[in-house]
């Protein structure tokens, strides 16, 4: 179904909005623009006496790749981060392919999720992950330890890495003075106060998660955010035995009304947790639900953190200007329907940093918007059909209770489980069989209409 | 990151007092079908396995904390009338604060034609025959009851039942034949009207309308639009939901428009 889907939503994106965009523009703005543009193309400045500068603010998944891929591609990195021990609140699944692309360790990945439960409101539990091949698996990670090890491998690129916490910057009027950023500092000298210092840097890269600042600095916009919150706890290590490499989903109107409810397993407890956008007051009766409906499987145990976040839904309205970008959950890349984020994260810094490197020939020539436009037109051409196929996944099983019967018989279906654990793992889409997808889309369909046709007779005998 | 770390930490969620504790109260408005004896429950859970983990681990802990007077409030209270199902449950929910550990949460879905997980059917046979309107009706009845009382899965009991196990004819025989009739008699009367319209207007014959490629297009188009809009509100269905199909893409396009306006193209 996902090729399916993927083929007729490819080129979807924006092509025609353009076009018009250009002919109904007013005459003095373009006029103005080519000018710019001629200055930017040909006299592009080369940055004397030193190579060019770009701070990355915050540190995680995002801003530690951006920050290795800048300091090998020879330009001067400096990242600022104030938690530099951060353990964010977060799924911490990262997909197979995210191993060998960011050239992981195996040994900050605590648990290999082999095996996916789907729990349906009427508790009908669907086995996921019997099509997965020996060597696949999805990492669990914690994320005080990936982000450190991306961090300490930027900073072994050369990249600066400060404790410091970012207040805000002055935009420059023109195209090539530097960019002033004020942060108070935290070292050893200066100990838990915080010194006000600034920093001149040519372009900024913003990684600074959901409340990023560095959005707010240049009026990026608002997006609509999910709430995730989630609890840690410690079961009895007879109970620990079934989440071993088993992570369970409960779908239902009682977990979440537009989400999930999960029980993913950590280095040696569980986190459970559930999100929601459109209810968030209600978070923590969700959150009951949750517990009460994996009660079996965690009785006993203990909670050792609670935790909650807010989680993108879409990306920003303006996710880049001047020479400043965002990336990560900054610009709004977490994915519908699983939520996920870090590899998306990553991958988009490493992908902006990439279209920095290009744009400053390493580092001897100014960067433009223009240089930066390109992360930004690579990225929607990568990964669009994605989000929007997970998009209209969620739009489409987690509106309702009947819907979700149907999504957990969806997921009872092989080739289903192994078209999703192929796009999840690799982040490719491989062309589906004709036939299965026709299959499988009148199964899909068949069980929608039983479902809901169910929900009509339940919704009769309430009146 | 840091920031909404600590805009979310539970300290600061939970010291406003007064709010989270009308929380609860406030939040169960998609929840109105839940009878007054369901919150009592969910309330108790929360106290129960928050109690389990220890007090004065977090935030939870302190939220039991808020939670609990509520519960002692609303237990005194003459338990309302509840269907005979649901029995077992309210007395569970009485001696609740009592034995917070060990709560055996709520009987799960009893009924005697429930087995092992699934419809046992040869009790649903009528005639020699398996009679699958009272599975249907059985099934109605039992998600009906799951969805006012969520119950914990479990590995040992699994549910086994799938709604594919009930025949396809049993779902037409159930659900499309009493509005079939309807349906059949609102597309022949569309489908005259049409003809007619067609043939009045350009004098093309009814049986010279069945080669033409237009008149085949508007008749697709009368039995869809027949068996799309059966009632006047699926009209804004239809246009809600296509609404929402294109929400997410301009949500994504935003930032290009914003291009548009500020580069021009370079070629």
């Amino acid at each position: 179904m996902n090729s399916m889907a993927l083929k007729s939503f490819v080129g979807l994106r924006q092509v025609s909005p353009e076009k018009t965009h250009l002919t109904g523009q007013t005459k003095p703005i373009t006029f103005r623009h080519r000018k710019v543009k001629i200055v930017a193309g040909k006299y592009s400045p080369l940055v004397s006496g030193r190579n060019l500068r770009v701070a990355v603010i915050g540190g995680g998944p995002a801003g530690g790749s951006a920050a290795e891929t800048l300091a090998k591609g020879g330009i001067e990195t400096f990242l600022i981060e104030r938690k530099l021990d951060n353990c964010k609140p977060c799924g911490g699944a990262i997909p197979l392919c995210m191993v060998g692309e960011f050239d992981l360790p195996l040994d900050i990945i605590d648990r290999r999720v082999t095996k996916m439960k789907m729990i349906s409101p009427s508790n009908v539990a669907v086995d996921i992950g019997q099509t997965l091949k020996p060597h696949e698996y999805i990492g669990m990670v914690r994320r005080e330890v990936l982000d450190e090890y991306l961090r300490n491998r930027a900073k072994e690129n050369g990249a600066t890495i400060m404790n410091g916490l970012f207040l805000k910057m002055d935009i420059p009027k023109d195209k090539t003075s530097p960019y002033v950023l004020h942060y108070s500092s935290y070292d050893e000298k200066t100990g838990g106060v915080g010194e006000k210092r600034t920093l001149e840097v040519d372009a900024v890269i913003g990684a600074d998660g959901a409340n990023s600042r560095v959005a707010k600095s240049i009026n990026a916009g608002d997006y609509e955010y999910a709430i995730a919150f989630q609890e840690r706890i410690k079961i009895p290590d007879d109970k620990m035995v079934y989440y071993e490499n088993l992570a369970e989903m409960y779908v239902g109107d009682d977990v979440s009304p537009d989400f999930y409810g999960w029980v993913f397993p950590k280095c040696d407890h569980v986190a459970v947790g559930t999100g929601t956008v459109t209810h968030k007051g209600d978070i923590k009766k969700f959150q009951v639900a949750t517990r009460n409906r994996a009660k079996d499987k965690i009785q006993g145990g203990k909670i050792i953190r609670v935790e909650a976040h807010p989680i993108p839904e879409h990306p920003r309205p303006r996710r880049l200007s001047g020479r400043v970008a965002l990336v990560g959950d900054a610009a709004g890349y977490v994915t519908k329907c699983s939520g996920e984020g870090i590899y998306f994260a990553a991958k988009s810094g490493r992908m902006c940093a990439e279209a920095i490197v290009e744009g400053s020939e390493n580092g001897k020539k100014m960067v433009n918007e223009d240089d930066l436009r390109k992360y930004l037109k690579k990225w929607d051409q990568t990964y669009w059909p994605t989000y929007k196929v997970l998009d209209v996944l969620q739009k489409v099983f987690y509106r309702s209770n009947p819907a979700r019967e149907a999504f957990v018989e969806m997921c009872a279906d092989e080739y289903v489980q192994k078209m999703t654990f192929d796009s999840y793992l690799y982040k490719t889409v491989s062309p589906g069989n004709p036939l299965e997808d026709l299959k499988l889309a009148v199964n899909t369909i068949g069980s929608l209409v039983r479902a809901n046709a169910l929900r009509r007779e339940m919704d009769k005998l309430n009146v | 990151m840091l920031i909404s770390m600590a805009s979310f930490s539970p300290p600061t969620r939970f010291s406003t007092t007064p709010s989270s504790h009308s929380k609860p109260h406030l939040s169960h408005k998609p929840f109105i079908s839940l009878s007054p004896i369901n919150r009592l429950f969910l309330l108790s859970t929360l106290k129960a396995s928050a109690s389990e983990s220890g007090i004065g681990t977090s935030g939870s802990a302190a939220a039991s904390v808020e939670v609990e007077p509520q519960v002692e409030q609303s237990a005194p209270e003459p338990p309302p009338p509840v269907p005979e199902k649901n029995d077992s449950a309210a007395g569970n929910n009485g001696s609740v604060a009592a034995v917070a550990e060990e709560v055996t949460l709520v009987s799960n879905f009893k009924d005697p034609r429930w087995v092992g997980g699934t419809w046992d059917l040869k009790q649903f046979q009528k005639n020699g025959e398996t009679d699958w309107d009272a599975v249907i009706d059985a099934e109605v009845r039992r998600r009906k009851w799951l969805e006012d009382n969520p119950e914990s899965s479990s590995n040992e009991s699994p549910v086994v039942f799938d709604t594919s196990l009930i025949p396809w004819w049993a779902w037409i025989k159930r659900f499309h034949l009493p509005e079939a009739e309807l349906l059949n008699g609102r597309a022949a009367m569309i489908g005259f009207f049409m003809a007619y319209l067609v043939d009045g207007l350009t004098g093309v014959g009814l049986v010279d309308q069945m080669s033409n490629f237009f008149c085949k297009t508007l008749l697709f188009i009368a039995v869809a639009g027949v068996l799309l809009i059966r009632k006047n509100e699926d009209l804004d269905n239809l246009k809600k939901l296509l609404e929402e199909t294109t929400f997410y893409d301009k949500q994504w396009q935003a930032t290009w428009q914003d291009e548009n306006s500020s580069i021009s193209k370079i070629e």
